[in-house]
């Protein structure tokens, strides 16, 4: 059976494009314009990944993903958001979500989210992959604090004002933790967080 | 005339106690305006102990110009008899010992003791209210202020989560065609294709750059007493609610823990709210607004605000929050698009609901300051 893209959002054009885009990839797709109707279709089974957008009325797709987590703890979920809901897409990434995308995104980005889900579906819930890096042991203690801030989901200018740092201060922070820690977005540095707090 | 005292007690010792216990300040003062009587409260009002001041001219307790003047007043009225204060009473200044001034309220009546005549002053502090009226005041300037500012500017979050959208849409489809042009080795079409997706990056870029100019204005959340935020929002947005037939009501519980907000931002969406609540009502028979204030959980605290109006129409209720959304002549259709975005700012959530007796409820969550560990 092939692999299935669930796509949950509530704009049509959203869900037709992304379709679209994975006409010709390895990925069947299925597409749904509530969380509910994803919800009442039932357990999707093995070999599905949600992909799901984080603002959505009625129930959103954080309430989705905790919905998912409690019904069908196997099946991965993506997150995807618009600009200014990261600090949503960090809170369901805590929930579990295995990823999140920036709207709009480059097919790379999406694919590999994609593997990467697909990777962890089936597997046991909250194993995630063992990081060899521990941000508290590597990062300078200011780095750290703007390591924390930001996987809360503060944006550079919010890190700045808690710390009473310069914003150009909280960025320069920003790029270097993410080398030392070898991240290439914030969704590996919420997921190393994660890691970080387990250990 | 009868005397305003039962006989069982006496007069004397109770006009001391009237005197010395009154709320307000009392004065008495002869034809020459001199001090006869000053009363605790005095002391208090004006710092001065009765001491200095008994035997003095009333007018060491008035700032310029009127201590200049307060002679000629007096000499005045004994001649002509017009009466510019008594009996009547007036909003003037005071001065304190240490030289401030303050605003308070002067009614003068004057009667014959002995033979000769006296003036008795009562003298009510409006120090309190002046302040009240001052920050109110101070309350709708800067509210009118930053309104221009984060209007602008939550316009602009507005728009650029909508255009977000099509954006996202036109992206895909373009890499989409690039790919299957790539296929089937139509370079033209690739490229073309390619080019498209390059301009669709671009608009995102600018939307992007666009929210970071607009979230410049840095966010001033801080612990808030929610209860007192919504209430000053009820002074501020509504206070001609009587005359427009509304009765407004805030049921709050107490003990509430701290809010963590940007307090005029937040007033701006309970006016909103409130706003909206009111033109929905404008041709209800019952016209009600009841605000809520109340723990939602260990993490939120939420407001409500329910009306008696028609209710969310159908084909609107799912598009509220939309921007230009609206079915008012005048309407911008862009209030609660503000408000969301606020709301959503703070890391809470604001939706609508039927009231169950008729009308909508709007509700937002809004996070609980955490005191830092
Ligand atoms: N309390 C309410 N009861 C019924 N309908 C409401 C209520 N609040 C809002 N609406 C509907 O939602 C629409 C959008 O409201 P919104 O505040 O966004 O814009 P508006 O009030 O029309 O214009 P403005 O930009 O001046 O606020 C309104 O036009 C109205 O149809
Ligand atoms: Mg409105």
């Amino acid at each position: 059976m092939s692999k299935t893209v669930l796509i949950v959002d509530d704009d049509a054009d959203v869900r037709d494009s992304l379709s679209v885009l994975l006409m010709r990839s390895e990925y069947a797709v299925k597409t749904f314009a509530s969380a509910k109707a994803l919800l009442d279709a039932g357990d999707p089974g093995a070999d599905c990944c949600v992909l799901a957008d984080v603002r959505m009325p009625e129930m959103d797709g954080l309430a989705l993903q905790r919905e998912l987590t409690a019904r069908w703890p196997r099946l991965p979920v993506v997150i995807m958001t618009g600009h200014g809901d990261v600090p949503m897409a960090v809170k369901a990434m805590r929930a579990g979500a295995i990823d999140f995308l920036e709207k709009p995104f480059e097919k790379p980005a999406l694919m590999e989210a994609l593997k990467r889900a697909f990777a962890l579906a089936g597997a046991p819930p909250a194993e995630a992959p063992a990081q060899k890096i521990s941000p508290r042991q590597v990062l300078t203690e200011r780095e750290y604090e703007v390591f924390q801030l930001l996987v809360a989901g503060d944006p550079n200018k919010i890190v700045a004002y808690k710390l009473n740092i310069s914003v150009r201060t909280a960025e320069a922070h920003r790029a270097n933790l993410m080398a030392k820690l070898n991240a290439r977005n914030l969704a590996d540095l919420v997921r190393m967080s994660f890691a970080d707090e387990n250990s | 005339m009868a005397r305003p005292t039962s006989p069982a007690v006496n007069a004397d010792s109770l006009f001391d106690a009237l005197i010395a216990t009154a709320v307000d300040g009392i004065m008495v003062i002869d034809e020459r305006a001199n001090v006869l009587i000053y009363n605790a409260a005095c002391e208090r009002l004006f710092g001065y102990a009765a001491e200095e001041v008994i035997g003095r001219n009333v007018k060491m307790l008035m700032p310029e110009p009127y201590r200049a003047q307060h002679d000629g007043y007096v000499g005045h009225y004994l001649e002509t008899r017009e009466k510019h204060i008594i009996g009547i009473g007036r909003e003037v200044s005071g001065r304190r010992k240490d030289g401030t001034t303050f605003p308070m309220n002067l009614s003068v009546g004057e009667g014959m003791v002995g033979g000769k005549r006296i003036f008795v002053g009562i003298i009510t502090d409006l120090t309190e209210r002046a302040a009240r009226d001052k920050r109110i005041q101070d309350l709708q300037t800067e509210m009118w202020h930053v309104s221009r500012l984060t209007d602008m500017g939550q316009v602009a979050a507005g728009l650029a989560h909508e255009l977000n959208q099509p954006l996202t849409a036109i992206l895909n489809y373009s890499n989409a065609g690039r790919e299957i042009a790539q296929e089937d080795e139509q370079k033209d079409l690739e490229t073309i294709f390619a080019k498209v997706a390059e301009q669709t990056a671009r608009a995102g870029n600018i939307i992007r750059r666009l929210r970071s100019f607009i979230e410049k204005r840095e966010p001033n959340r801080i612990e808030e007493d929610l209860v007192r935020t919504v209430e000053e929002a009820i002074r501020l947005g509504m206070p001609d609610a009587a005359d427009r037939n509304i009765r407004l009501e805030l049921q709050a519980k107490a003990g509430l823990p701290n809010a963590l907000i940007d307090r005029i931002q937040i007033q701006q969406v309970v006016i909103n709210l409130m706003k909206n609540a009111a033109e929905a009502m404008e041709n209800s028979s019952k016209r009600e607004i009841v605000l809520g204030v109340a723990q939602a959980s260990d993490e939120f605290l939420q407001v409500s605000v329910a009306d008696s109006g028609p209710g969310l129409d159908k084909d609107v209720a799912d598009k509220l929050f939309q921007a230009f959304m609206t079915t008012k002549k005048s309407g911008m259709g862009m209030g609660l698009n503000i408000c969301r975005g606020i709301v959503e700012a703070h890391g809470g959530r604001l939706w609508a609901e039927a009231n169950p007796g008729g009308g909508a409820v709007f509700r937002f969550n809004v996070p609980i300051a955490k005191s830092e560990p």
